[in-house]
């Protein structure tokens, strides 16, 4: 299985922007996952190295073949030998499942008995052997799913490149689904590319992941480094449910800050960010880091915040707070049921982002409108 | 076998020729293709139009003389207020009695609306001459209707041959069009609206005012404003109507200045030719600015569930009358008569039909050669251009939506761009097309020449009808197919083309049937061996025989009958379900 290489890539819409300069790389028989909101730009990077998108500017490399570069070569789709599962699986309603499968193998010139076997096989790896005489729209929406798999496995491609292939099934089996094409792909060990809204199917799936916005990659790591060591606010806060406090360093030296928070307390965590005395930060708390307590607590932490509790719901595993520090809404996740408005909100000594740059004034809304509670 | 890090068999690769991709050879086939079957019509008209010589001949030199005489000559002044008269009482008259008929049988419960529905679509499998004999022979000066009622009332309220006369006539083959569109529209409505007014408290009557009609809006512009340009251009009405008084509209003002001069002034006639062009492609330009995006293919089918329809009362009555009246006296009764003239010496309240009962109408037609020609001939073109045609127009739908193609606007636009082209001056262009291209004079002459003529005259009606399914086809499906190997033309023959099937099939019924119906090509084009139905019934009305004229309408209308009835049984198509 080739690497697939991605560089400087361009590409505009009219006006917009849809790609501008996206690059990274995929290893022998990775799971890489792009993961960003709509209209970021993933899946005219995944269209692009597919060859349904023809990108203005950059160069795309699968092993060393060159599919697309800045002197105006452009490999058409037919000729790239990639698999590609469609969003809506794209199954040929006039053809049967064995049919669809067959047809990448006739372009091919793949004997007929040798057709047959790898029709076979590539059915029995997604666990629909029985459905080969059957239409698609006699299938269900997750067999769909896993024919379009099939039929774009059989062939045995370089690449595989998914397009949201799970966005259309239900939420329970969304889960198995998932948990079903980890398995698949690290069985047959292809490379894969992905492309999805979703963090939770992004962190799960994937070796490694990019976080993509308005054309731009904002940081490519492992699911822990994304989660973990998040490069900015903007992945912060698409990874995961971040809360964020602005202020000014008063005090730093190499592995801790002081930062007085514009809500007026101060706090200390631990970070190497390079920030010096006067810098504006932002700091960053995933919700279920935050501690609320009814009581100033005790023991060790960065900070304590007086606030007031505005929304309190109970999702039946935890409670959920929408909670005011001055005039900034903070989210926490806790087992605890508290009653009363007046709560402190511990702000964690370990695990605080801490980010050189202000925060985007309606972070709050993005927050909400990406975590519905 | 999945496990094997090796690809199977050998990844496609396609051949280029000089390094331009099979895909490209194809898609500039299609552009050039339907570029030339327009343009040839057109440019020669417009060289001709300032000209000082026909075409063909020696020595000419430009001018602007053509315009000047067509300005000053006595009659053009009339000509264009006529047609604009005329044009504008059938889009009124089709419009209102469209719209009243559609909201009738779609939105309200009157009894037998269903078959009302679909007997009101016969009069489009009917050519508009054929429609024309019908009426003359039934409400004509001396037509079996006026002469009942002359007899009754000792005179006739009414004058067929005058612009309003026209103008009804006209307007009964226009009505299925304006009803079709609003029909459509009114299925596809949410009835929810209609529910809201109704619990706001708003009786039947006010909802139809307040809900209904403003919904129609869109459908009624398009349709009017395609009613418009038809009628504009029409030549049979017209012509039959308005010869005998010496009415003239652009039709039959080209028609009687080109054909039945012993020289034909041919600069005139393409100077006329080009300002009836213009006119014309003034109203596509206005229509795209009333209509901008929109409504170009405006869905006819709607799938939605049949909204509960709004109950009149008494006044049902009055409206199942109306829908009774208008298809009893619009297109059944003429047609009626053209079948009783065809099997008579002569149809005349004063002596029962059956009493002078002859086959001898029919005899004629298949006892001279030349009449069973036009038929065959008729049949001939209406199979090959259907087929032909259909087959062209799918291309150029999938080069224009579904491929890279650069040139791919234009050719969607050169491809609906004849609907703004008058069927005669269609057949006048052609003519000269094929005196002047270098070799094409082979073909002049010939049915192919015919074939050729109404196939560029159906093509943006057939691309008309392929376009939306094919955009219902999604564009992943292509996606796919290219992305495990097959190459554009490929993806099309195994993919689209297998999809659109059902489209490109009601495409070809819908083309045979009007490619069956089509003459007026023809007047200019058809030599002695090419005479379609239509052009001989135009003679032998002209000769003054009736009888005959009838026979071979009916025998037109059979066909049509007998191949709609076939393709729905055979091929499955649903035409204007």
């Amino acid at each position: 299985m080739p690497d697939v290489v991605v560089e400087n890539l361009h590409k505009r819409f009219g006006q917009q922007a849809a790609l501008d300069g996206v690059s990274f790389s995929v290893t022998d028989g990775e799971f890489f996952t792009l993961l960003g909101p709509s209209g970021c730009g993933k899946s005219t990077t995944l269209m692009s190295i597919a060859g349904l998108e023809r990108p203005d500017d950059g160069t795309i490399r699968v092993g060393d073949v060159t599919f697309v570069d800045s002197s105006g070569r452009f490999t058409p789709p037919e000729e790239r030998d990639l698999g590609v599962v469609f969003q809506s699986y794209a199954l040929w309603p006039h053809m049967t499942v064995g049919q669809n499968l067959e047809l990448p193998l006739k372009l091919r010139k793949v004997s007929k008995t040798q057709r047959d076997d790898l029709i076979d096989d590539a059915l029995g790896q997604v666990g629909l052997a029985e459905l080969r005489g059957r239409y698609p729209h006699q299938l269900s929406g997750g067999q769909q799913q896993r024919v379009a798999l099939a039929r774009a496995l059989v062939y045995s491609p370089r690449v595989l490149l998914l397009d949201e292939p799970l966005s259309n099934l239900d939420a329970k089996l969304r889960e198995r689904a998932r948990a079903w094409l980890k398995d698949l792909q690290q069985r047959i060990g292809i490379t894969t590319i992905y492309v999805t809204h979703d963090q939770i199917e992004a962190l799960s799936l994937s070796d490694r992941l990019a976080v993509m916005q308005e054309g731009r990659m904002l940081q490519v790591g492992t699911p822990e480094e994304i989660y973990e060591q998040p490069a900015s606010v903007e992945v912060a806060d698409f990874v995961g449910r971040c809360n964020t406090l602005a202020g000014e360093v008063v005090d730093a030296d190499s592995d801790t800050v002081v930062v007085d928070l514009d809500v007026g307390e101060r706090v200390q965590v631990d970070t190497t960010a390079p920030v010096g005395p006067g810098a504006r930060v932002t700091l960053g708390v995933r919700s279920e880091r935050l501690r609320v307590s009814q009581s100033p607590p005790s023991g060790a932490y960065g900070g304590v915040l007086p606030a007031r509790v505005v929304v309190r719901s109970y999702t039946g595993a935890r409670y959920e707070y929408e909670i005011e520090v001055g005039t900034t809404r903070v989210f926490v996740e806790s087992d605890e049921l508290l009653e009363g408005d007046r709560v402190f909100v511990v702000v964690p000594r370990n695990g605080t982002f801490v980010f050189a740059k202000e925060a985007p004034a309606n972070v709050d809304e993005e927050v909400a409108e990406w975590h519905p509670a | 076998m999945l496990d094997q890090p090796i690809s199977v068999g050998s990844t496609p690769r396609y051949r280029s020729v000089l390094g331009v991709r099979r895909e490209s050879l194809i898609q500039w086939a299609v552009f050039v293709l339907v570029l030339a079957g327009v343009l040839a019509p057109i440019v020669p008209t417009i060289f001709q139009s300032v000209l000082t010589r026909p075409l063909y001949a020696a020595h000419k030199a430009v001018t602007a003389d053509n315009y000047v005489r067509l300005f000053t000559h006595h009659d053009f002044g009339q000509v264009v207020l006529n047609s604009l008269e005329f044009a504008v009482l059938t889009t009124l008259i089709a419009v209102v009695v469209a719209v009243v008929l559609a909201v009738l049988v779609v939105r309200t419960a009157i009894p037998g609306g269903r078959a009302i529905g679909a007997m009101l679509l016969w009069p489009l499998y009917i050519s508009p001459l054929v429609l024309a004999f019908g009426w003359i022979i039934m409400y004509g000066p001396a037509g079996f209707f006026s002469v009942g009622v002359q007899k009754v009332l000792g005179g006739v309220p009414w004058n067929l041959y005058t612009i309003p006369g026209m103008a009804v006539t006209e307007a009964v083959a226009m009505v299925p069009i304006a009803y079709l569109y609003c029909s459509g529209a009114l299925r596809l409505a949410d009835p929810s609206l209609e529910d809201a007014a109704r619990t706001c408290g708003a009786g039947p009557l006010r909802i139809l005012g307040t809900v209904v009609l403003p919904l129609l809006r869109p459908p009624i512009i398009y349709s009017a404003l395609l009613i418009f340009s038809t009628s504009l251009e029409t030549l049979s009405v017209p012509l039959l109507y308005g010869r005998p008084v010496g009415i003239n509209l652009f039709a039959s003002f080209i028609y009687i200045n080109g054909l039945q001069q012993s020289r034909p002034d041919y600069g005139l006639l393409a100077a006329a030719s080009v300002v009836t062009l213009g006119f014309m492609a003034l109203l596509v330009v206005l229509q795209s600015m009333l209509l901008r995006n929109a409504q170009r293919f405006v869905a006819v089918r709607g799938k939605a569930a049949r909204p509960r329809l709004l109950d009149l009362g008494r006044l049902r009555w009055v409206g199942l009358a109306f829908a009774w009246l208008y298809l009893l006296f619009g297109p059944l009764l003429p047609i009626l008569g053209l079948i009783l003239r065809s099997i008579t010496v002569v149809l005349t309240p004063l002596v029962s039909p059956f009493r002078v009962l002859t086959s001898s109408n029919y005899a004629t037609i298949f006892s001279y050669g030349s009449f069973v020609h036009s038929i065959i001939n008729s049949v001939v073109i209406a199979v090959v251009g259907a087929i032909l045609t259909a087959l062209i127009a799918a291309l150029a739908v999938v080069v224009a939506r579904r491929s890279g193609f650069r040139f791919q606007r234009l050719l969607e636009v050169t491809a609906l761009s004849p609907q703004v082209v008058p069927g005669l001056i269609l057949g006048i262009g052609f003519f000269w097309a094929f005196a002047y291209i270098p070799g094409a004079g082979v073909i002049s002459g010939t049915l192919i020449a015919l074939i050729i003529a109404f196939g560029v005259r159906s093509l943006p009606s057939a691309f008309g009808a392929i376009a939306p399914l094919v955009m219902q086809v999604g564009e992943e499906l292509d996606n796919a197919a290219r992305s495990v190997g097959a190459d554009w033309w490929r993806t099309f023959s195994r993919i689209l083309l297998r999809l659109i099937t059902p489209a490109f099939l009601a495409a070809f019924v819908l083309l045979f049937v009007q490619m069956i119906k089509e003459f007026t090509p023809a007047v200019f084009l058809a030599t002695a061996n090419t005479q379609v139905i239509g052009t001989t019934m135009l003679q032998l009305w002209l000769n003054g025989d009736t009888g005959s004229v009838a026979a071979l309408a009916v025998i037109q209308v059979a066909i049509t009958t007998v191949f709609v009835l076939l393709a729905g049984y055979v091929l499955k198509v649903r035409t204007h379900a």
